[in-house]
């Protein structure tokens, strides 16, 4: 398969800067996720990837070739777009075999690899049928199945589960995991949902406002985040912040008992923890003293607010499932030291 | 897709295919042009051939003539007494009909809907005879009334469709929150609902104009004496008439042509509006 | 409320079920009876004939000549301006300079009355000046005096030639909507997988403009065989009933020969055709839309 690399991949609408020098290289075999909020140049990035979308300045690279300027259909891509894209008047069949046909091939042969493909996703019985007809999850393999048989270097997923129900979105990303699995291709995989990039990604690709914030594994992101916006963006709940005021070698925030200040985080103003580092104190001396507010039951684990005079935020806090505090209960908690983040002003790690 | 920017259509070769429209575009203006040159000449120079060259000078007798000529102007007064109530009436009744068909459905209601909307597909000749007949005995022919009411009852097909297509995408909730605050139906229709129809009436209005002055069947059937003629019939009469005075014909279907000419120019959103909404529309 | 909704239902409605009851659907019952009758538009008696009006029709040799006439025009409508407005729509839709100045430029002639269109284009197939002539003359070097209007081969192809030059700019304005109901990212895959701009065109663009194809090809026909107007200012019909249609026909039989009753006849012909074309139409339509709506 490919090797697919980034270099320097600017984007302008006009006067607008859209896109800002991007620079990534993804290995063969890779599934990579490209992650980020509405608007911070994930599909366009994607959609330049395949040609759809012309690049202002940069190169891509497939396999070392640069096909920055090549058409869409002479870089070896295939795509899976968000609203499925399949036509509504041709057969599953038909929608599969379409890049075949406007080869010219014989029809022995298209039947013969459409059959394969729709072997490989289960979609022999809904050959004849129409896209109508079909539901949303099987639509979506239709449009995988397209997409399979081109044999591309690359394969570019745009938001392809968003359409799809919460339970039907599960079993689908299973599906394209093991899709991944078997394949062993290289895929691109466009999401706005944190969950996804998570589960299905080798390395995930934060975006934010057309730049790169961070590559890295799933945990690598979670970890050690480089900077504010990725420690924000990954996680969910997302990490609780607390706003800080270092002096004299002590961090100080409302509500909490002054702790040392490490070494090297003298221009912390922000102090980062995820909720499962946060506990309830044994007793009653502890970082932070509140109130719980809300209580949110999940049945494996339990979700609590706690309101801590001074914060702007409640922070929130993980606990076992069958705990049996109730809002209104004043409560201390113990924050993890090793596991804090520290952030200078600008929002990088320290 | 929030992410994304609309892409522009796909256009390989934007060179040609300005090249192509332009041609075209002088193609299909040249019979305009022709028109409009006519109006600035002499009879005697088209005539002589020179009709499709370009002006030596600029005459306006044509004008003067046309504008000046009080059986011009009778004609005028004659279609603009003829549109203007016509698109109102027809206009009116299409709204209190598509509201009852979008809000107020019955049983059969679907299927009377569909026959009163079939009506816009046939041939007036059928039914010409019958009206004819009907006026004459009510002494009506020769009168303005006959087309009046004619183009009212036949201009209810297209506003019954649309006003009852645009009706329908008004939420029922409106009607219905409305009606507890002690609306009765009429001012829900006049308080509530035909406020947010004016897009659709400027369709139906630019539409209905348009057709009706420039309508030649009706007139020509119920019409007869000069002093009843519309415009349209009566440049036709002139040609009877003066059947040399080209430049006087040209003049005079330039100026019949302004009113909608400039309905067009000035509405032409709606009008193509009203022509894909109401044809796609089964 | 049901109550409060009855009164209303038949309050709103009256008026204009009235209108249109007494002045449409009444004279069409009315043609029907007429058409049995040998009426001639001014004597109050006149008597009942069965159907030797229909039995005319039959043999009327003029009817049949109108018959052809008007299936000559309705074949030209449906493909002369559909082909054209197609092939408008295709080179307005790719996002062209002036665009808006273009499509005003084609879509103008709708708005112009049959009576001038009639008009303008009886100045270019003049014999001795009309522009027709003078290119011709200027091309071939002779002097070219065509009477395009007068001689019977070409008289009714010239006014199906100026009547086309109307219509196009409808038939574009209604694939300009149906171009722009394509989702594009339909065309996007047609560019991933290669597909070249005939392609394109054959296997995806045509088949998803069936909707407008029908409603296109509907109104076409429709309009043809009310096509009355421009025919009556351009030839009336003539010369020698070469140029007549079916409406025309009608036309004539009523109120030139004042043969009222078999003129109800003929609009009885014409009102069953019409019947069966909006029938034909109508299930198409409910086709089509079961596929793509």
């Amino acid at each position: 398969m490919a090797q697919l690399q980034l270099s320097d991949l600017r984007k302008s609408f006009g006067q607008t800067d859209v896109i800002r020098g991007l620079n990534l290289d993804i290995a063969d075999g890779e599934f990579v996720v490209f992650v980020g909020p509405s608007g911070c140049g994930k599909s366009t990035t994607l959609r330049m990837i395949a040609g759809l979308e012309d690049a202002s300045a940069g190169a891509i690279l497939l396999d070392g070739a640069n096909v920055t300027r090549a058409r869409p259909a002479d870089r070896g891509i295939a795509m899976v777009f968000q609203s499925y894209a399949l036509f509504p008047h041709l057969t599953v069949a038909d929608n599969i075999g379409f890049g075949l046909q406007l080869q010219k091939l014989d029809r022995a042969t298209i039947a013969a690899r459409v059959a394969d493909v729709a072997e490989t996703l289960h979609l022999t019985p809904l050959l004849g049928r129409y896209p109508r007809e079909l539901s949303g999850g099987q639509r979506q393999r239709v449009a995988i199945g397209r997409a399979i048989i081109r044999n591309p270097k690359v394969f570019l997923f745009d938001e392809p589960l968003s359409n799809l129900d919460a339970a039907l979105r599960v079993q689908m990303r299973l599906e394209i995991a093991r899709l991944h699995h078997r394949l062993g291709a290289t895929m691109v995989y466009v999401t706005h949902d944190q969950v996804e990039a998570m589960t299905l990604a080798d390395r995930i690709v934060v975006f934010n406002d057309g730049r790169i914030e961070q590559v890295g594994s799933p945990m690598e992101l979670y970890d050690h985040p480089a900077n504010r916006f990725v420690a924000g963006f990954i996680g969910a709940p997302s990490m609780n912040f607390l706003p800080l005021r270092g002096t004299e070698g002590r961090a100080e925030s409302p509500g909490m008992a002054p702790a040392p200040l490490p070494p090297g985080k003298e221009t912390a103003t922000e102090l980062g923890i995820r909720p499962e580092h946060l506990t309830l104190a044994t007793g009653t001396t502890g970082d932070l003293t509140g109130e719980i507010e809300l209580i949110e039951r999940l049945g494996a684990e339990t979700y609590a607010y706690v309101r801590v005079p001074g914060q702007p935020t409640d922070l929130t806090l993980r606990l076992p499932g069958d705990t049996t505090l109730r809002p209104g209960t004043p409560v201390t908690l113990t924050i993890d030291w090793p596991r804090a983040r520290w952030f200078s002003p600008d929002g990088r790690v320290l | 897709m929030a992410d994304t920017l609309p892409r522009t259509r796909f256009n390989p070769w934007p060179a040609t295919v300005f090249t192509v429209l332009c041609v075209l575009a002088v193609l299909f203006l040249l019979p305009t042009v022709g028109v409009l040159l006519s109006s600035i000449k002499t009879t005697r120079e088209i005539s002589m051939g020179q009709l499709w060259s370009a002006p030596a000078s600029l005459f306006l007798g044509n004008f003067t003539e046309v504008l000046g000529n009080p059986a011009v102007h009778r004609y005028f007064l004659n279609t603009l007494l003829v549109t203007l109530p016509a698109t109102a009436v027809s206009i009116t009744l299409g709204a209190l009909a598509g509201y009852v068909f979008a809000k107020l459905p019955f049983r059969g209601s679907n299927a009377l809907f569909l026959v009163i909307v079939a009506g816009m597909f046939f041939p007036p000749q059928v039914i010409l005879v019958p009206l004819f007949r009907l006026f004459n005995g009510l002494g009506l022919i020769d009168t303005l009334w006959p087309v009046i009411i004619v183009h009212s009852a036949l201009g209810l097909p297209i506003c019954v469709l649309m006003m009852r297509n645009f009706f329908a995408t008004v939420p029922n909730a409106l009607r219905e929150a409305a009606i507890m605050e002690g609306a009765s139906e009429w001012q829900v229709l006049t308080r509530v609902v035909l406020p947010l129809s004016l897009p659709a009436l400027a369709v139906l209005a630019t539409l209905q104009f348009t057709w009706i002055w420039n309508d030649f069947l009706w007139p020509l059937i119920f019409t007869q004496s000069d002093t009843k003629r519309t415009i349209m019939i009566g440049i036709v009469n002139l040609k009877g008439q003066y059947s040399v005075a080209w430049g006087v014909q040209g003049a005079l279907s330039l100026v019949a042509s302004l009113p909608t000419l400039l309905v067009f120019l000035f509405f032409q959103r709606f009008f193509i509006k009203g022509m894909t909404m109401g044809a796609v529309k089964g | 409320m049901e109550q409060h909704n009855r009164f209303w239902r038949i309050a709103l409605l009256s008026l204009p079920l009235g209108v249109f009851g007494l002045f449409v659907i009444w004279p069409l019952f009315s043609s029907f009876y007429y058409s049995f009758t040998d009426w001639n538009g001014f004597d109050a008696n006149y008597s009942y004939v069965g159907f030797d009006n229909f039995a005319k029709i039959a043999t009327d040799r003029l009817f049949l000549q109108a018959a052809v006439n008007t299936t000559i025009w309705m074949i030209a409508a449906i493909v002369l301006p559909t082909a054209l407005g197609l092939m408008l729509a295709l080179l307005l839709d790719s996002r062209v300079a002036g665009a808006r100045v273009f499509k005003s430029i084609f879509y103008l002639p709708i708005c112009l009355s049959a009576v001038i269109v009639g008009q303008i284009w009886t100045w270019i197939y003049q014999p001795d000046w009309g522009l027709l002539n003078t290119v011709i003359t200027q091309v071939t070097g002779e002097k070219f005096k065509y009477a395009w209007l007068a001689k019977p081969d070409t008289a009714l192809w010239s006014v199906i030639v100026a009547w086309s030059w109307q219509q196009t700019g409808l038939s574009m304005v209604i694939y300009l909507a149906g171009l722009t109901a394509i989702p594009g990212d339909l065309l996007e895959v047609c560019e991933i997988e290669g597909a070249s701009p005939w392609q394109r065109f054959r296997r995806v663009v045509l088949p998803l403009l069936a909707p407008s194809t029908v409603v296109v090809v509907a109104l076409s026909v429709i309009n043809s065989l009310k096509g009355f107007d421009i025919l009556y200012i351009m030839t009336g019909g003539g010369p020698f009933n070469s140029s007549d249609t079916l409406a025309m026909h009608m036309y004539n039989e009523s109120f030139k020969k004042y043969l009222m009753g078999y003129g109800s006849a003929i609009s009885v012909v014409l009102f069953l055709i019409a019947l069966a074309i909006i029938g034909l139409y109508f299930r198409q339509l409910r086709k089509v839309d079961r596929i793509y709506g």
